[in-house]
């Protein structure tokens, strides 16, 4: 054990030492622990597709990497671009709904319930009801918000753990989705297999408000990114700037100290499982609206809730970064779909993103280790001022 | 006749699969390490037992062949318990997020590893789809007088397998030490026991069982689509040990209720009564969750689980 972990700890002195005076501050460390994750994510995934196909490996491994940069014309980049930008913004939402439920202590596993429930409901809304898309979003911020509140009632009156009702709940979420859907043949496209798709020119799909013309004309970028960005505010400016956001990081750091402070935690598990839940809802919105994804017959729970959990984790449960972090995730797993013409299954991206997300689980341990390397060189610094005066 | 067949032959294969795979999550949360990648080590442990029916030549004799499946997947969970191991034992990371990290991972690792180590061309390409129909015939065998349906002999191994969990952890020494490194790893190791050395056991142990328990998933069948993971059973087992209050014949209680509300979820339809209310079939699908949802309100009021459960032990601080 102690091998791997003097082999670990001796790869990356080597290379940590050059960006030692960027350490001192919490943030930098951060950013340098996210790189790591990041990078070695992408070095396990390189040894795999190598592993599977060495001929071919260089050149996934650059199309994943590149997306859209493989195009030559300037104009189709930036068309690209803005797609994925577009599919950027769920993900932005998704990791503040689960690193909000992380500050104060909740593990949102329940997230793709929650998403999968307001996928259901925008679809109802949407192809049955024919509502506009600023109600259709409503509404599904309304239904994620209900099924995350299961979550926080049971955790805080029966005192059952929101990860194992959570999963309960994800599964539940995912047959009643397949049933509802199937249940009705204006959402339901039996000829395919899946349901409908939200498409241009329906009342509920997202307004462009002129944004395409930045982007070549695409016209699938639009008020989706703005409202993620507004999210990514409104979180930023709750968690550091008003009470609440106070109170259920004292909640998530100490349950005791909130106690004896005299914190409301049932008040504030319960709003925050309901805020955790609004962002899933907006999520499934973001993505539904913009005509990305129909709902499929699945047997496995929706992985929008787990990208989520990589993003937030991947941006150091931090508001703004989660923004770099999302983009990164969608850009490689976007660049990792077109990776099936080489040869190579679409899913060595996911096992990209999933071994950055256990590798973010080390993130403490390195933080740690960055920390403890500045103690000793402070100390150091300090003994040797020491020593010339006492010379002098 | 057929009827009470079909009941059986899926009550015995799903209580066997919730036992063994509930009570690997015991071994490892009864040591301090929560257990949320079960449904990952069976995705592995399917994978590698997979591979070997694969590359398994055909001139091996059947005895033979079925033990080298069965260490397969032992081999398969415990390699994959060992990453989680690794990150929550000695690095000290959050057991849930590595948890869910490992169960995403192995999905991935078993559709990219079926496709490329087993999968013949013919096959769509949106899938990754074994069959292994020679197998399924070697580990089922029939009962007489209900020859409509197959038996798995892996529910004998398993089942003894529960009396042999109690003996270990309530009657040896490396039972109590378990024991100990899950309520209070404090006080174990001022007695002398290396704490890191029992949980990595307790792990292992528990990548070994759900190993062999993601073998008795895919055999339920003659083919397995990788796509689908353990299809829930791990999270489902995981519900099983908190209801069985990590107790293992309290578990075995709990896996046969769970399993008998997943048989009804299969054979509902010929059951007149139940086909005559005409509900969905997804309700049934549903109903396992909704009842260990329900049953979960009743017990996590006093809730027994293991003081320790979920903190990295350090030796040096506090």
């Amino acid at each position: 054990m102690n091998k791997i972990k003097a082999l670990f700890i001796k790869c990356f002195d080597t290379v940590n030492n050059g960006l030692t005076k960027f350490t001192k501050k919490e943030s930098a460390k951060t950013v340098i622990t996210s790189l790591w994750c990041a990078l070695l994510g992408l070095f396990i995934g390189f040894i795999i597709i190598l592993f599977i196909n060495p001929s071919n490996a260089f050149d996934g491994m650059a199309a994943t990497l590149e997306n859209f940069f493989i195009f030559s014309n300037s104009d189709t980049r930036l068309y690209y671009f803005g797609s994925t930008l577009a599919k950027t913004a769920p993900l932005i939402v998704m990791s503040l709904s689960i690193l909000f439920g992380y500050k104060c202590g909740l593990f949102n596993i329940g997230a793709s319930g929650q998403y999968t429930i307001a996928f259901v409901v925008i679809l109802f809304a949407g192809l049955v009801g024919n509502l506009p898309w600023y109600l259709v979003m409503l509404l599904a911020m309304i239904a994620g918000a209900s099924y995350a509140v299961i979550t926080g009632l049971l955790k805080v009156f029966f005192n059952v753990s929101e990860v194992i009702s959570g999963i309960m709940l994800n599964c539940i979420a995912l047959y009643l989705g397949n049933g509802l859907c199937q249940s009705n043949t204006t959402v339901w496209d039996a000829s395919h297999g899946e349901s409908f798709k939200i498409t241009q020119g329906s009342q509920a799909f997202l307004p462009n408000i002129g944004l395409d013309k930045l982007f070549a004309g695409n016209t699938v970028v639009g008020i989706g990114i703005i409202f993620a960005l507004i999210a990514v505010i409104v979180i930023f400016v709750v968690l550091k700037k008003t009470t609440f956001g106070y109170e259920i990081q004292t909640i998530g750091l100490n349950p005791e100290a909130a106690k004896y402070a005299g914190i409301n935690k049932v008040k504030a598990i319960i709003l925050s499982t309901i805020i955790c839940g609004a962002l899933a809802g907006l999520s499934a919105s973001l993505s539904a609206q913009n005509g990305f994804n129909s709902w499929q017959l699945s047997s496995t729970v929706v992985s929008a809730g787990f990208d989520g959990i990589s993003s937030a984790f991947l941006g150091g449960l931090n508001p703004i970064a989660v923004v770099f972090s999302s983009y990164f995730i969608t850009h490689i797993t976007d660049g990792g779909s077109v990776i099936t013409d080489l040869g190579f299954a679409p899913q060595v991206a996911n096992i990209i993103t999933a071994s950055i997300i256990y590798l973010s689980g080390f993130s403490a341990f390195i933080k740690q280790y960055i920390s403890d390397k500045d103690l000793m060189r402070e100390q150091k610094l300090l003994c040797r001022g020491n020593n010339k005066k006492e010379d002098k | 006749m057929i009827l009470f067949a079909s009941t059986m032959s899926f009550l015995l294969i799903y209580t066997s699969i919730l036992l063994v795979t509930a009570l690997a999550g015991l071994f490892s949360e009864r040591s301090g390490v929560l257990a949320l990648s079960l449904e990952g080590n069976m995705t592995i442990g399917s994978l590698f037992a997979g591979i070997a029916m694969n590359l398994m030549p055909g001139s091996v004799p059947a005895p033979i062949a079925c033990i080298v499946v069965i260490i397969a997947a032992i081999i398969g969970g415990m390699l994959y318990s060992f990453l989680h191991a690794v990150a929550c034992i000695t690095f000290k990371a959050n057991q849930t997020l590595i948890g869910i990290a490992l169960n995403i991972l192995a999905v991935s690792i078993a559709v990219v590893g079926n496709k490329v180590l087993t999968a013949s061309p013919a096959l769509p390409a949106g899938n990754s789809r074994l069959k292994f129909t020679a197998f399924y015939e070697m580990f089922n065998f029939i009962v007489p007088g209900m020859e409509t349906v197959r038996f798995n002999w892996l529910i004998f191994i398993i089942l003894a397998l529960l009396p042999l969990a109690w003996f270990i952890l309530y009657k040896t020494k490396f039972g109590l030490r378990l024991r100990a490194c899950g309520e209070n790893p404090r006080a174990a190791d001022s007695a002398g026991i290396n704490v890191t050395k029992i949980r990595y056991v307790g792990v292992l142990i528990c990548g070994a069982l759900s190993g062999l328990g993601g073998l008795a998933l895919i055999l339920t069948g003659a083919e397995w689509e990788f796509a689908s993971g353990a299809n829930g059973f791990g999270f489902l087992a995981l519900a099983v040990l908190i209801f069985g209050q990590w107790k293992p014949f309290l578990v075995f209680l709990g896996s046969l209720i769970f399993a008998l509300f997943k048989t009804i979820s299969v054979i509902y339809p010929s059951i007149d009564f139940l086909a005559s209310l005409n509900i969905s079939s997804y309700f049934y699908l549903m109903l396992p969750y909704i009842v260990c949802l329900i049953a979960l309100i009743f017990i996590s009021k006093k809730n027994k689980s293991p003081k320790d459960l979920g903190n990295p032990y350090d030796k040096g601080n506090s």
